[in-house]
């Protein structure tokens, strides 16, 4: 790797020229655990994660690069984008077990996908139908309820795509599994904030 | 270079600060020796631009020419003009921008270009205070302003020639001064109600990061609207002869009253308006502080639904404090309602009206040294950016409350079998339609090679960047197509619009300078003719015939000169009186203090010529 400003050879791994101390691109195979210098796992600490994340931005933030030159202007806003992106895709549990997919070639949400899950269909039917009660009821208590419920169904989830992932071969056996539980948790997601949407509202 | 500064440009005050010597942020005398300009602009019909108090004043008179909370209308267009906002205004529609007729008709001007002169005049207080052109500035915006508005106020920055380093979401300039003022720790919420604008920020403070968790708002909720229900009850309640629709400029003179009348109201139980109002009308009511929080209740809860989803966006139940910010924290309705919302009691150590300008000026100082090692601040973009898809449903790419900078990228494809262009609609907002959010931008990708429909791959990539402004880059994979793409905002203004009105500005600004500096070196030579004048029937006796027509032969050339409109004239006549007064003045000294050790009180100085000089003369 050469430096685009002193020309000299810089390692790769190192963010900044080791000679004129300019902040150097971000190499092409750098993924969102990487840039993290995290391991490729579901397990993550999330303190962990947030210290890391302070850390690094801190060194890249535009902010620091304010009077800079162009070019290294740039590249900082370019290196805190990613970071930030990368952040974002990492500290939740969901985004994290679709990203670990996707870098193993399963783009399970990617456009045109689409999940078919009958056995949960009829569970859907249920909370739809708890939930439509409680909202036209106006039971503060009882969408509060709903929420808490399905807040445990993603803790569930949360554990078991761990599970999997922890398989020797998840990749081959767990796919799915780990796909049908994310498409679970999203149907709760949306649970959890109708739920609450109901609440706030008189 | 010079100094830093951060400026707060607000609804209806605008202010600036730097960080003097001692690391401290400290607020410039910015309008008649107060921190405070009004942003207020009065176009004169004789192409003068008057700013600040000065405008205010002539508001009831020339209500036409005089712009007042133009922060409505930044980067809007005439469609998003509501009724309550049009007043008295001129507004020409013809373009996509609002635009203002002013200047009796003979001048239209955008939101932008009035944005500019609050700031020139800012940066010319600044460059007073700090003896120098200031270096960059940071420019405080409302944390829930879109995109356009966003650009909108960049825009005014370039135009008033300040190098814009950052724009910086006003409750996170104001965590920022609270968090290194008061050292605080924990989760806060920063409820901010400005004269036009509500925020409601969650933030983190954390050994010096300041992490926005979640923000929210109403762009168009404030202490105005708090007026304008009370000017309502008093305009049914006390006007006479009483007007079934009063007109504009009733209307504005009772808002000014009804603004009185609530600060009034804030230290008293009651308070009586009797005002005078255009149109031979007279405004004549009575007002309990409770009739007012009954009044203004309704509008006071309109920020609930923004806090609680704020608190809902952030992952919280509650928050371990609560900063208020904007002058319309200051009402006591307004501080009960806090107090309730979040169970605490609401911090107010620093001034609501300062404390954004403040923490501005500590990221300005700290933008210009190269970032500051025990302050991070990671804001988040307020609204979801999206595109619209066919059937007009918006497709979200970057969410909101995203940490910025942030990026996305989609891919689509064509619908129809060889299909070679296609309409990017850029959306931004929370609802499912396009047309139910605000329309950044429309623009056509050309150039797509023909092929089967479903076969091309275009990427959409948006890129926000830390003033949380987008940007927008499309590529057609199968072909490896790489299209630079210039994105028109639908609410912006153009490259060139910006080139003429900046040679625009700077002519107007040479006559502006010409103008002000005219006026007030004759001003100076008033109080110079008034003291001498005074001396003379004092100690005319100090002077011999000789030296006193020495100095009335002077005095005539400053006449002269001021009966003239060369300002430079004015100025050297001026010097000229007070080389030849000097050995008058020295003389008149030494005679008062002999008087005043002989036991006389020193004051009897008091007529001594030259003793204020007016502001540098820098910027000849």
């Amino acid at each position: 790797m050469t430096c685009w400003s002193c020309h000299g050879a810089t390692a790769k791994s190192t963010p900044f020229c080791g000679s004129c101390r300019k902040l150097q691109p971000i190499g092409p195979a750098e993924d969102h655990y990487s840039l993290f210098a995290l391991p490729r796992e579901f397990a993550l600490d999330p303190r962990e994660l947030e210290r890391r994340f302070r850390d690094l931005s801190r060194q890249f933030h535009p902010d620091r690069f304010a009077r800079a030159e162009p070019r290294e202007r740039r590249i900082a806003l370019e290196r805190a984008t990613r970071l930030n992106d990368a952040h974002r895709a990492l500290k939740d549990w969901r985004r994290r077990a679709a990203y670990l997919l996707k870098l193993a070639g399963q783009d399970v949400f990617g456009e045109g996908r689409t999940f078919h899950d009958p056995d949960f269909l009829e569970e859907q039917l249920e909370w739809r139908e708890a939930l439509a009660l409680a909202r036209a009821d106006g039971d503060a208590a009882a969408l509060a309820g709903i929420a808490a419920r399905a807040q445990a169904r993603l803790t569930a989830l949360e554990a078991d795509c761990g599970r999997f992932f922890d398989e020797q071969d998840w990749f081959s056996e767990s796919v799915w599994e780990i796909a049908r539980r994310l498409s679970r948790a999203r149907y709760y997601d949306n649970i959890i904030a109708d739920a609450e949407r109901g609440a706030g509202t008189p | 270079m010079g100094r830093a500064i951060g400026i707060d440009l607000g609804t209806t005050n605008s202010l600036v600060a730097h960080v003097d010597a001692r690391n401290r942020p400290q607020v410039i005398a910015a309008d008649e020796g107060r921190p405070l300009l009004p942003s207020a602009v009065h176009y004169g019909a004789d192409g003068v631009i008057e700013v600040g108090a000065a405008a205010r004043r002539r508001a009831p008179e020339r209500p036409v020419d005089t712009i007042l909370s133009v922060k409505r209308f930044m980067g809007r267009g005439p469609g998003d003009i509501r009724p309550e906002d049009r007043g008295i205004s001129r507004f020409d529609e013809s373009g996509t921008l609002v635009r203002l007729v002013v200047a009796g008709g003979a001048r239209v001007v955008t939101p932008i270009e009035v944005s500019a002169e609050v700031l020139r005049v800012l940066k010319r207080r600044a460059a007073e205070a700090l003896g120098g052109p200031p270096g960059g500035c940071v420019i405080t915006v409302p944390a829930y302003f879109d995109d356009a508005q966003r650009q909108a106020t960049k825009d005014a920055g370039r135009l008033a020639g300040l190098d814009v380093l950052r724009l910086l979401n006003e409750p996170t300039a104001a965590a920022l001064a609270y968090g290194l003022d008061k050292q605080v720790q924990g989760t806060f919420a920063v409820y901010d109600l400005g004269g036009g604008t509500f925020d409601i920020s969650i933030l983190r403070l954390d050994h010096g990061v300041f992490e926005v968790l979640a923000t929210g708002g109403d762009t168009h909720l404030g202490g105005d609207d708090l007026d304008r229900v009370v000017a309502r009850r008093l305009l049914e309640s006390g006007l006479t002869p009483p007007a079934a629709t009063p007109s504009p400029a009733v209307l504005r003179g009772a808002m000014a009253a009804a603004r009185n009348v609530r600060e009034a109201l804030t230290t008293e139980p009651a308070v009586d308006a009797d005002v005078e109002l255009p149109e031979g009308h007279r405004l004549h009511a009575r007002l309990t502080r409770g009739e007012l929080e009954a009044l203004v209740q309704p509008v006071i809860e309109r920020t609930t639904g923004p806090c609680r989803d704020a608190l809902r966006a952030a992952g919280m139940a509650g928050v371990d404090g609560v900063v208020l910010v904007g002058g319309t924290t200051r009402t006591p309705a307004v501080r009960r309602h806090v107090r309730a919302l979040f169970g605490r009691e609401p911090l107010v150590d620093l001034d609501p009206d300062t404390v954004v300008a403040l923490g501005a000026a500590v990221q300005a100082d700290a933008l210009d040294r190269g970032g500051r090692e025990d302050v991070l601040l990671l804001d988040v973009i307020p609204l979801s950016l999206g595109v619209e898809m066919m059937g007009g449903v918006v497709e979200k790419l970057v969410l909101r409350n995203s940490t910025i900078p942030a990026s996305a990228s989609q891919q689509f494809t064509t619908y129809a079998d060889g299909q070679t262009g296609m309409v990017i609609h850029v959306v931004q907002g929370e609802r499912e339609l396009a047309r139910d959010g605000r329309s950044l931008a429309r623009f056509t990708l050309k150039g797509i090679p023909p092929m089967p429909a479903g076969v091309a791959r275009v990427e959409i990539t948006y890129a926000v960047d830390a003033d949380g402004i987008l940007q927008v880059a499309a590529r057609e994979l199968a072909t490896g197509l790489e299209q630079a793409i210039q994105v028109k905002p639908t609410y912006g203004l153009g490259e060139e619009e910006i080139e003429a009105m900046l040679i625009e500005s700077i002519e107007h600004a040479e006559a502006d300078v010409t103008e002000r500096f005219l006026r007030e070196w004759r001003v100076e030579a008033e109080r110079l003719l008034a003291a001498l004048d005074s001396a003379f029937q004092v100690d005319g006796e100090l002077l011999s015939a000789a030296e006193r027509s020495a100095i009335e032969e002077r005095l005539a050339g400053l006449r002269f000169a001021m009966s003239g409109d060369d300002s430079l004239a004015v100025k050297a006549w001026i010097e000229t009186v007070d080389g030849a007064t000097r050995v008058f003045a020295e003389r008149r000294m030494d005679k008062h203090v002999r008087k005043a050790m002989a036991g006389h009180r020193v004051d009897e100085f008091a007529g001594e010529p030259r003793t204020t000089r007016p502001e540098s003369d820098e910027e000849h």
